[in-house]
């Protein structure tokens, strides 16, 4: 059988919005296809984790204060995670984490809060905390080389600004900054992204396209995974795109 | 000025009343528009004012507590229709003032929306604060948890009156700390129920200490992140309790406080918090004993609360459930239920229910015991058909019906226990739905046990 292994950090912190949902549908495409896939969770106390021998780091969205916290722990291991995104583990990070892989981000009070500086881009947040871009988006991407309208819901005060290659066009919504039109932050072995949801809950084919990469990064041939029966999420992504598209006409 | 602007309200409210509509809101909302948004501010209130606040329980403690009152003989105020924003709250006082706007009775007691509690308090003079607990509920429309606690937190600042807390909720706690100089700091605690577990059982807030950034130490969870907790680096979380509920036993259900052992109607712990607040309100005010024993075993709640249908001889409850520690509770009640069961969730994402439905993956589903089937509904029916089917479900067993009457009829189909769950604003059209099918298939609405 083979093997994913996952590393997802900060799970007991990092987990607003249902992003700890995305493990849980991960696991469950891959169990529904015969593939192993380990999840293991690291928190701040924990002993060092070995990057490199994962397929795929996660990181989710917190809370301000939570994620001041663990912004501190995270920057220790600032080289390790270097090498194993050059060395090919992909990166799947939601929100917070998208940030935190930036330059720095700049709180409301002014103050840098560096990020592990793995990307270019960087993120202010709006020194009034009422100003969110919140609601539900739609941002169409070309990451399957198909394109792929994908359907979440964003909750961010920050503005990401310096994004060189977004993972995708906003349809509707803010994106990465307020009214922007894109979306994200994307390499072959980057998702970085606003969207909860979570995430994964309506697009399979971000979920797919993850588990696909894990399992032939290693390999010489280009794995191709089993369909799954995913009529409910289709249709409840459609149900999504239909009423929002529709609301803006 | 001010006798024009309650004489506006005044005829505002004489209108809508004229055209039989509800005067809840409206007439404070014209106000808050003519004083810049300060609606509260022209009012003159002689009397104590109470207010209860928090994410889950506001409107039951505030009933009980205002019950306490009158069942003294006191003349008292109460926001009954849970119109608890500032201008809500002005539409209330407005049918209660006179031509000066003095608003006379013996006590005020008003249900307060979190993110409103500076707002009206800042304009009227507040004597106690109840706060419950706060959770991650309808976190889109009011900001950030963190926020919305901060909010509170500066209030309490310079807040000098009576504040009765949860102090097994280290989100509440926390804003005891806010007035080093208020002596009336009041925590309310209870000791470990039978499912109170060592680790949390479902994903949950306040893992740091606000004050020095150590992990909490819990020695148990009730629910969620609500137990007895503690900083193991600073003081927080060390306080001596002004009430404890103790010998908590849901089975009966029963429980004690202050010396006095209380059977309450509802056996949730929720409930046991809900009515350990309330108990603490009555110590503070020196209630009589009686009293405070006949509220707390009385309480009971309708309105989609744990409601019992009977959809002909199929017996259903309906729960609210409004976050993932609702849910969660529902879902508890049903699996420790012997039997065969199916479900229906309804789940919506109109303006008051917040936009964003991904607190239902916060939702612990592969618990599920003896679910035979479950049929999903409202204007989110597939979001929770996939959440339920990711939880390792079998989809073949999901029926989404989005109309409601389709689901409800789709739930009767099959003999058997029902359960309802549904969210903020689809409990109203659920209920209406049960009694439609009940008024053509037959059954009995609000049938207790």
């Amino acid at each position: 059988m083979k093997t994913i292994k996952i590393l997802h950090m900060y799970a007991d912190m990092l987990d607003l919005y249902g992003d700890s949902g995305n493990m849980e549908i991960i696991k469950y495409r891959c169990q529904k296809r015969g593939i192993d896939c380990q999840v293991t969770a690291y928190t701040v106390g924990d002993k060092a984790p070995d990057f490199s021998s994962y397929d795929l780091i996660y990181i989710g969205g917190g809370a301000d204060l939570e994620q001041q916290h663990i912004s501190e722990d995270l920057i220790k291991y600032k080289n390790d995670i270097k090498k194993a995104y050059s060395s090919g583990v992909f990166l799947f990070l939601i929100c917070g984490g998208y940030q935190l892989m930036g330059k720095y981000y700049r709180d409301a009070d002014g103050n840098d809060i560096p990020g592990l500086g793995l990307f270019d881009y960087f993120t202010i947040a709006p020194s009034s905390r009422r100003l969110r871009c919140i609601g539900n988006i739609v941002v169409r991407t070309k990451f399957t080389g198909r394109t792929v309208d994908v359907v979440g819901f964003e909750n961010h005060g920050g503005q990401t600004q310096g994004v060189k290659t977004p993972f995708g066009e906003v349809l509707c919504g803010n994106g990465n900054c307020s009214k922007s039109k894109a979306e994200g932050y994307f390499e072959k072995n980057v998702i970085a992204t606003y969207l909860h949801g979570p995430c994964l809950a309506k697009n399979p084919e971000i979920s797919d396209y993850m588990i696909a990469y894990c399992l032939s990064r290693n390999s010489d041939e280009k794995v191709k995974l089993k369909k799954l029966d995913d009529s409910l999420e289709n249709e409840c992504r459609k149900v999504m795109i239909n009423r929002l598209i529709k609301n803006k006409k | 000025m001010n006798r024009l602007l309650i004489l506006i309200g005044k005829i505002i409210v004489k209108i809508l009343h004229l055209f039989k509509r509800n005067a809840g809101n409206l007439p404070g909302i014209i106000l808050w528009h003519l004083t810049r948004g300060k609606c509260c501010k022209m009012f003159k209130v002689s009397c104590p004012i109470i207010a209860v606040t928090g994410t889950n329980g506001k409107t039951s403690v505030t009933n009980c507590i205002a019950q306490l009152f009158q069942q003294s003989g006191k003349k008292i105020i109460i926001n009954k229709e849970g119109n608890n924003l500032d201008t809500g709250i002005c539409s209330l006082l407005l049918r209660y003032c006179d031509s000066s706007g003095m608003v006379n009775a013996d006590y005020l007691i008003l249900e307060t929306d979190e993110s409103h509690v500076p707002v009206v308090y800042s304009q009227l003079k507040l004597e106690t604060l109840v706060v419950l607990d706060f959770f991650r509920d309808q976190l889109d429309r009011n900001g950030e948890m963190e926020t919305l606690i901060q909010k509170i937190n500066n209030f309490c600042k310079t807040f000098e009156g009576n504040l009765i807390l949860n102090g097994d909720d280290p989100n509440t706690a926390r804003l005891g700390k806010a007035n080093p100089g208020n002596k009336n700091v009041k925590y309310f605690h209870a000791e470990p129920y039978a499912f109170a577990t060592k680790t949390a059982y479902e994903a949950s807030e306040g893992h740091f200490c606000p004050f020095c950034g150590e992990s909490l130490v819990y020695d148990y969870y009730q629910y969620s992140h609500i137990g007895k907790f503690h900083c193991p680096k600073c003081d927080f979380g060390k306080y001596e309790p002004y009430i404890t509920a103790s010998g908590i036993d849901l089975e009966k259900p029963v429980f004690t406080a202050d010396g006095r052992t209380y059977s309450p109607k509802l056996n949730s712990i929720y409930n046991v918090y809900n009515m350990t607040a309330v108990a603490a309100a009555a110590k503070l005010y020196r209630i009589k004993p009686e009293i405070t024993d006949k509220i707390i075993s009385k309480y009971t709640v309708k309105n989609g609360r744990m409601e019992n249908f009977m959809l002909g001889d199929r017996k259903t409850t309906l729960n609210l459930a409004k976050n993932p520690v609702g849910a969660n509770m529902t879902l508890r009640v049903m699996n420790e239920m012997n039997g065969e069961k199916e479900l229906l969730f309804v789940l919506n994402d109109n303006v008051a229910d917040g936009l964003d439905v991904s607190w239902i993956w916060d939702i612990n589903f592969s618990i599920f015991e003896r679910v035979t089937r479950v049929v999903t509904s409202g204007t989110r029916a597939y979001d929770i058909a996939v959440r339920i089917k990711c939880s390792g479900y079998d989809p073949e067993k999901i029926a989404v019906k989005p109309d409601l009457d389709e689901a409800v009829a789709e739930l009767a189909s099959t003999p058997g226990r029902k359960f309802v769950i549904a969210n903020y604003t689809a409990v109203q059209p659920t209920r209406s739905a049960l009694k439609r099918y009940i008024s053509k298939h037959g059954g009995k609405q609000n049938e207790n046990d």
